[in-house]
This record gives structure tokens, C-alpha cells and sequence, in this order.
């Protein structure tokens, strides 16, 4: 079985900044993912794209330069997200970054999902009967 | 070529597309070969065994430059590199494992067991704290 590690908002923001208190702790866990994909297990980062909207995270800006090389694989918005996601809105009011990873967590029922996030009460009530791990930066 | 140019060509040329294909002459080891075809054959873990070699490579070079960027930032910013013990937290974390619950079990296990294993992975740290709490209960 596959596994998809989610990162939300303050995770990317994290991920770009070395001077992020937070910037360590998140490249810990993209190392993990790094060892492990070099030992062909099926592991694969993502970043939905409505996070990378409201982290301001533009591929084509050398801001993102470090994020952009590693990586890091967008999970789109496409028309099923945005089904799922629009649902997930309507019902908790959370951001549409946020609705937009309840969909992830929701779409790949054959992969063991985690999510890196610094609101671990939202993705747990966003995760509907997915079975996620929910990792607190 | 720079390290890092090496690194920009071969990151965008994973990004391109996969529409336009080559012939190859490579030689690859013949039982190795029949091993992809069987897998492919009768385990259906590919829809061929050029897909099946295809993704291999493709996840192997990921890889390979996820590892020398994570290297090249660690070399500018020493600050992010992380230890062993983060790395185990971090292994945990991601895997839903109860020990990344107890954070100071598992960095006093990289403790341990990076003395006498310098080259131990961060599952193996998980392991060894596993197998230290369990043989404690």
C-alpha cells in the first residue's frame, strides 16, 4: 500500500523559510520520505493546490526555489476536489485551502494518507471516515 | 556541470511529459528481465514491463534529487539538517506509530543507537524503542 503525506498552510510556509521555528521539524519529515523513496518504498509527498494558493507558493518564483526542487507534487483542483471539497465547505465553513485538503484525505482510499498541519482539530474533523494520521507541527 | 545545474536539468526534464518516446539498447541483466516480464504477466503489477521499468527509474531518480537537494540545503543552512533522533519522530510520525507519542523515548533511542550503529536508519530507531518498551513492560 501507498503512502501520501498531505502538507497544509504552515507546513509549506515551514518548508520554505529556514529560519521558520518550524522549518527542521518539516524537512525532518521530507527526509524520511526522501530515505524511504530511495528504498523504493511507495511514498510520494503532495501539496493541494488551493494550499499552495493561500501559502503564496508560485513554482515559477525563486522564493520557492528549495520546495519547488524536492519534489513535491500538486494534488489539483480538479472537478471531483472541487465536488468533494465545495461539500466539505458548505457543511464545517472552513477556508477552501482546508476544504481542499479534507478532499485529498478523502480521494485515494487505497493509500494511507498523513497529513502535516498546524491544526490537527480541523483535519481530524475534515478526514470524515478516512483513516488519516494527523501530524501537529 | 555544477552539482546543482545537474540537478535543475534532471528536474525538468522529469517534469516533462511522457509523450515523446525513445528506443533504447540497454543491456539489463536477462534474468532480471524475465523476473518484469513474470511480474508483469501474472502478478499485474504493471501494464508492461517497459511501464514497469519506466516507473522504477522514474522513482529512483526522485530520489536521487530529493537526497542532493536536501544535501545542498543542508550544506547552506546547517541549522536544518536534522538528527537522528528528529528523523525518528518524524519516521513515527508519518507512520502513526504510538512511540511518536513519547518523542524523548525515541531521541534516547537514536541516542543509543547511534553510538553503536552510526549508520542506523530512523526505522531502526523506532524498532529499537519498540523493542526497549516492550521488553520494559
Amino acid at each position: 500500500m501507498s503512502r501520501l503525506v498531505v502538507l497544509d498552510n504552515e507546513a509549506v510556509q515551514a518548508l520554505r523559510d529556514p529560519a521558520h521555528s518550524k522549518h527542521r521539524r518539516v524537512v525532518s519529515h521530507v527526509q524520511v520520505v526522501a530515505s524511504r523513496k530511495r528504498r523504493a518504498e511507495a511514498i510520494g509527498i503532495v501539496v493541494p493546490t488551493a494550499v499552495r494558493v493561500e501559502a503564496g507558493w508560485d513554482r515559477t518564483s525563486p522564493a520557492w526555489v528549495f520546495p519547488n526542487r524536492l519534489r513535491i507534487a500538486d494534488s489539483p483542483l480538479d472537478t471531483p476536489s472541487a465536488n468533494t471539497a465545495a461539500a466539505i465547505r458548505a457543511r464545517t465553513g472552513v477556508s477552501v485551502a482546508d476544504a481542499h485538503v479534507g478532499a485529498v484525505m478523502r480521494s485515494a482510499p487505497d493509500a494511507q494518507i498523513t497529513v502535516i498541519t498546524s491544526d490537527p482539530g480541523d483535519m481530524r474533523q475534515l478526514a470524515g471516515d478516512a483513516d488519516v494520521t494527523i501530524v501537529t507541527i | 556541470m555544477e552539482a546543482s545545474a545537474v540537478i535543475e536539468r534532471i528536474t525538468a526534464l522529469l517534469d516533462e511529459g511522457t509523450h515523446e518516446t525513445s528506443n533504447t539498447s540497454m543491456r539489463i541483466p536477462t534474468a532480471l528481465r524475465d523476473a518484469a516480464a513474470l511480474a508483469v504477466r501474472e502478478l499485474g503489477v504493471a501494464p508492461s514491463a517497459t511501464a514497469l521499468t519506466t516507473a522504477a527509474l522514474r522513482a529512483t531518480l526522485e530520489a536521487v534529487v530529493m537526497q542532493a537537494v536536501l544535501d545542498e540545503h543542508y550544506r547552506q543552512h546547517g541549522q536544518a539538517r536534522p538528527g537522528l533522533g528528529d528523523l525518528a519522530v518524524a519516521a513515527a510520525e508519518i507512520d502513526g506509530h504510538p512511540l511518536a507519542a513519547e518523542p524523548e523515548r525515541l531521541r534516547q533511542a537514536a541516542a543509543e543507537i547511534s553510538g553503536r550503529h552510526p549508520g542506523a536508519s530512523p526505522d531502526e530507531v523506532v524498532l529499537w524503542a519498540e523493542a526497549r518498551a516492550f521488553a520494559a513492560a
